[in-house]
């Protein structure tokens, strides 16, 4: 039950060491043990995609994936998003403050964490496109109107800045 | 002192709003995007234990043997809660009706599958669960009732013996001469509906911390509350606690939607902290554990319903026949959701008179709770497909036989049968912008083409009323007492001129930390990011309730406004005092204290403040040196109900109607929306961006609710949904991109005009659907009549026809 591993990884930029069991997932490594609580837990089996981070750059389920199986990685989560020293947001995260993408908010990660992806894949995604990236996130308050729109903007301010 | 609380955004004290009416970016939101919100989970605290609980695998049994002293000898265990222990120490919950009550942990028997039967802290979650599996319970199985046909059978099992029935409540309501009017009527059309449960799920499960105090034997509870006062008291009752010994500290949630607050959880964790000598104890509900029985399934019912209708189209009465099937017990407060449609019985008509006979029953389904909407979303998918059949059968326009029926704009306040009042509104002109909206004589062209093509494509036009600014009142006769809901804030200048407000409830979504310093800041004439919104525990927090009932965005404008008005009473006294002149010559307008007569004189609220707090020397007599108010605010002109329900009970009357228009695919029975189009007035819009976002959630939580989430039991009353694999929330690809558009008719009684909406579509939504799918299946002769209209459901429909 309690077979321990060292495992090695990066988290925003930081590296890690620690000793964890087996069993642990990935979602309570980030959340319990580096004390990284952006990442939200929504149903522990793979649907709700509030867990969702990047691992080597593309999206994962945190909670499907034990803490084991990143050694390693280097991971992104929504902690990262923001600039660490001004504490500006990401223009993402910029974007769902003013489309108003969010509503409890605890999702929104997930989402963010999806559109990082998608934007980062495709920078000027059509709306069937963006659909299909967000397909797999649920979110319970919004009806996804707003979040639409928020990745719309998203994608127009991050182009405008790599133009500009 | 007499209080000012303004109506009309126009009476505020400034040249013109500069947020209250604007959509203005959520103070909320830079640290939820940002990841740094403490949601429950987030938090530990030293010598933090954890909670995982044994559920019963059966519906109802009883409990033979409980044997834990393995699990209590795994390495990491401090403490296993069983039935025992809850016996000795607590009572049942209190529910209404009163004596429908379970234990929080089940003691000498389980009513249903997912009820807790023995609980373990130990030194983490894993460890916790290990212990589960080593805990040995014996059950004898007793015969479960599965529906409520089979709990009001005679010689069914009871569920609760004491009670000796499973009927929780039956009662009959009459409004109006029912029987002259289906009498004189030309046509009735009559149905019968079955609304399958469905429920909140909020994405964030419930979650908490209690920590008791063993020297002091006192309690507190951080959770996700969605109504922090009501949780401390009725955790005081259950566990046999001075209420004033039970803090609750409210933290932010991951949505609500009705049934956030895990009494049976908190109970839990509080039981086990005390058994392990006071340590904090976390329990984390998982997805599965709300899927089984959490708080927030919800309205499981068989509606039999009939319209009178004359020759020209007035419907005259409505009569409603309502079996609910409450699950085992009352304890979530499913049942008096049943009562709620009173508020707003007959719709946006001029129905005179009206009927409702309801029957609450109790089965060995897991206990009912409240969701978003709270009863009407079922009501009104009954009445609005009724309005249809009835278009139908008089071969007139759905839109049209609503336009006839409608209140109308001069007939306001109105009186509806079932009691209670209805502030504004104007209904025929939200029918006729959304009309223009839909370009619905081309939605009709269109689906003509369709039809012709031999195309199942149909349109749902339906229209809902929304009560708003929800009052004990309209539930006493179900049970519970008291007229008017409190809610309390504080409002704190400090010497920079820095606003505080403490309000009595925390984050859920709704944007009211916004509103209220919207709200706030318009009023004193300060920015809105100089305002800070903080959560005040129940210790010291003013009466309050919370999330509920499209009620706090209303309810807490209402309150600050009040304080506000306090603070500026005092500041003009204290003016007045520093000028040498009288109060009344003194007013507060765009954040100055100015003198009337000469407004070049004056003061800045942060002067007035800094004065209060560090000149004693020149406060007026009788002043206290506190540039701060507190107020809580009530509905005004409440009353008591009538033994028939009768009375002013929800405060406004939002208005929506909706048109979509979907096809059904004749090979799959997948109901694809090709249209969707809404147009609301709930009066003044204090956050527009939030209206708009309350009532697209509304429109995701209806689709949900019309076409594919079901809480699915099998014939022996075992649940067959435990992950969202099963239960179907609906995703991106399911939910309509809405068109909207609004009207607004103030509420000439709530504060600024605001109608309560945070309910919003729910309201609407699952109607339309409904109404639009059979209008598609009307040229076969089909009709669907049960939600949700999954798929499978309308495959069989149109199969089992062919
Ligand atoms: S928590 Fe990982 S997908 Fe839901
Ligand atoms: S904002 Fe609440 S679940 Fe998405």
């Amino acid at each position: 039950m309690s077979t321990r591993q060292t495992i090695r990884l990066t988290v925003n930029g930081k590296p890690y060491e620690r000793e964890v069991e087996a069993r642990l997932t990935l979602a309570d490594f980030i959340r319990h043990e580096l004390h990284l609580g952006g990442t939200h837990v929504g149903c522990e089996h793979g649907i709700c995609g509030a867990c969702t981070i990047l691992i080597d750059g593309s999206s994962a389920r945190a909670c499907l994936t034990l803490a084991v199986q990143a050694d390693g990685a280097n991971i992104t989560t929504v902690e990262g998003l923001r600039n660490r020293e001004t504490g500006q947001l990401h223009p993402i995260q910029q974007a769902f403050v003013e489309a108003h993408g969010l509503q409890c908010g605890f999702c929104t990660p997930g989402f963010m964490m999806t559109t990082l992806e998608l934007l980062g894949e495709n920078p000027d995604p059509s709306d069937d496109e963006i659909k299909e990236a967000l397909g797999g996130n649920l979110c319970r308050c919004t009806g996804y109107q707003s979040i639409l729109d928020s990745v719309r903007l998203a994608a127009r301010r991050l182009q405008s800045a790599s133009a500009a | 002192m007499a209080f000012d609380i303004p109506t009309r955004t126009e009476d505020l004290p400034t040249d013109a709003p500069r947020f209250i009416g604007k959509t203005v970016n959520r103070i909320e939101d830079p640290a939820l995007v940002s990841g740094t919100v403490e949601f429950i989970d987030n938090l530990s605290l030293p010598g933090m234990l954890h909670c995982a609980i044994l559920r019963s695998p059966h519906p109802h049994a009883r409990i033979t043997r409980i044997d834990a002293s393995a699990a209590l000898a795994l390495p990491g265990v401090e403490a296993v809660l069983t039935g025992e222990d809850v016996a000795r120490w607590c009572d049942p919950c209190f529910t209404a009706p009163e004596g429908w009550g379970n234990y929080c942990l089940a003691v000498g028997k389980v009513r249903f599958v997912g009820e807790p039967v023995v609980a373990v802290a130990a030194s983490s979650r894993y460890v916790a669960e290990d212990a589960l599996e080593l805990i040995q319970v014996d059950y004898a199985l007793l015969d479960a009732v599965a529906n409520p046909d089979e709990a009001m059978a005679p010689g069914a099992p009871v569920v609760f013996e004491e009670r000796r029935t499973n009927v929780i409540q039956s009662r009959t309501y009459t409004w109006g001469e029912v029987d002259r009017v289906f009498a004189a009527a030309d046509r009735i059309v009559s149905r019968q509906f079955r609304w399958n449960r469905v429920g909140a799920n909020p994405t964030e499960t419930f979650g908490c911390i209690c920590q008791w105090d063993l020297a002091d034997n006192s309690l507190i509870c951080r959770g996700a509350y969605q109504t922090p006062r009501f949780m401390a008291i009725g955790r005081a009752a259950s566990l046999r606690l001075p209420a004033n010994k039970v803090k609750v500290v409210s933290h932010a949630q991951g949505g609500g939607f009705g049934g956030k607050g895990g009494p049976r959880g908190t109970d839990i964790a509080a039981l086990l902290s005390r058994k392990s000598g006071g340590r904090p104890v976390k329990y984390i509900e998982d997805r599965m554990e709300y899927l089984l029985a959490g708080g927030g399934q919800s309205w499981d019912r068989y509606y039999d319903a009939a319209l009178a209708v004359k020759a020209d189209g007035t419907v005259t009465g409505f009569k409603v026949r309502l079996v609910d099937d409450q699950g085992a017990g009352a304890e979530g407060y499913g049942t008096i959701s049943a009562a709620k449609p009173l508020a707003a019985f007959t719709g946006n008509y001029r129905i005179e008179a009206a009927f409702y006979d309801l029957t609450l029953v109790a089965t060995n389904r897991a206990p009912t709770y409240p969701y978003r909407g709270y009863g009407p979303p079922p009501h009104n998918l009954v009445l609005e497909s009724l309005m249809d059949v009835a278009a139908r059968e008089l071969a007139l326009d759905p839109a049209e036989l609503r336009r006839r029926n409608y209140i109308r704009p001069e007939q306001f306040p109105y009186t509806v049968p079932s009691g209670n009042e209805y502030d504004s509104g104007n209904y025929a002109a939200v029918l006729d912008r959304v009309l223009e909206l839909a370009d619905y004589r081309a939605l009709r062209e269109t689906q003509a083409q369709a039809r012709a093509e031999g195309r199942l494509v149909g349109i749902g036009v339906v229209s809902t009323v929304e009560p708003g600014v929800f009052d004990w009142n309209a539930y006493a006769t179900v049970g519970v007492p008291g007229v008017g809901v409190p809610e309390g804030v504080k409002v704190a200048v400090d010497v920079f001129g820095n606003v505080t407000v403490a309000v009595g409830f925390n984050l859920q979504g709704q944007g009211q930390f916004t509103v209220a310093a919207q709200v706030v800041a318009d009023y004193l004439g300060v920015d809105m990011n100089s305002v800070k919104v903080t959560t005040a525990s129940t210790d010291v927090a003013l009466p309050h309730f919370g999330q509920g009932g499209s009620r706090l965005g209303v309810a807490v404008t209402g309150a600050i406004l009040g304080a506000c008005d306090k603070l500026r009473q005092t500041f003009c006294r204290v003016v007045a005092h520093v000028m040498h002149t009288d109060p009344e010559q003194i007013e507060l307008f765009n954040g100055r204290l100015r003198m009337k007569q000469a407004p070049e004189h004056g003061m800045s609220i942060a002067e007035v403040a800094g004065l209060m707090l560090s000149r004693s020397d020149l406060l007026p007599p009788g002043v206290e040196p506190c540039p701060e108010a507190t107020f809580v605010w009530v509905s005004p002109n409440r009353n008591q109900p009538d033994d028939q329900g009768r009375c002013r009970s929800y405060l406004t009357a939002a208005a929506a109607t909706h048109v979509v228009q979907v096809e059904i695919d004749r090979d799959t029975g997948q109901v694809k929306i090709l249209g969707y189009y809404i147009v609301d007035d709930c009066g003044t819009r204090l956050n527009p961006a939030s209206v708009e976002g309350q009532l697209q959630g509304g429109v995701a939580q209806g689709v949900g609710a019309a076409l594919y989430e079901e809480y699915v039991y099998d014939a022996q009353c075992q649940p067959l949904v435990s992950t969202f694999v099963d239960y179907l929330v609906p995703t991106i690809h399911e939910v309509p991109m809405t068109v909207k558009d609004h009207l607004v008719t103030p509420s000439p009684v709530a504060p600024l005009g605001a109608k309560g909406c945070g309910e919003g579509a729910i309201h609407t939504t699952p109607a339309a659907l409904l109404c639009a799918i059979n209008d598609a299946l009307a040229p076969l002769g089909l009709e669907c009549r049960e939600t949700p209209a999954s798929p499978q459901r309308l495959w069989k429909l149109l199969h089992d026809q062919a």
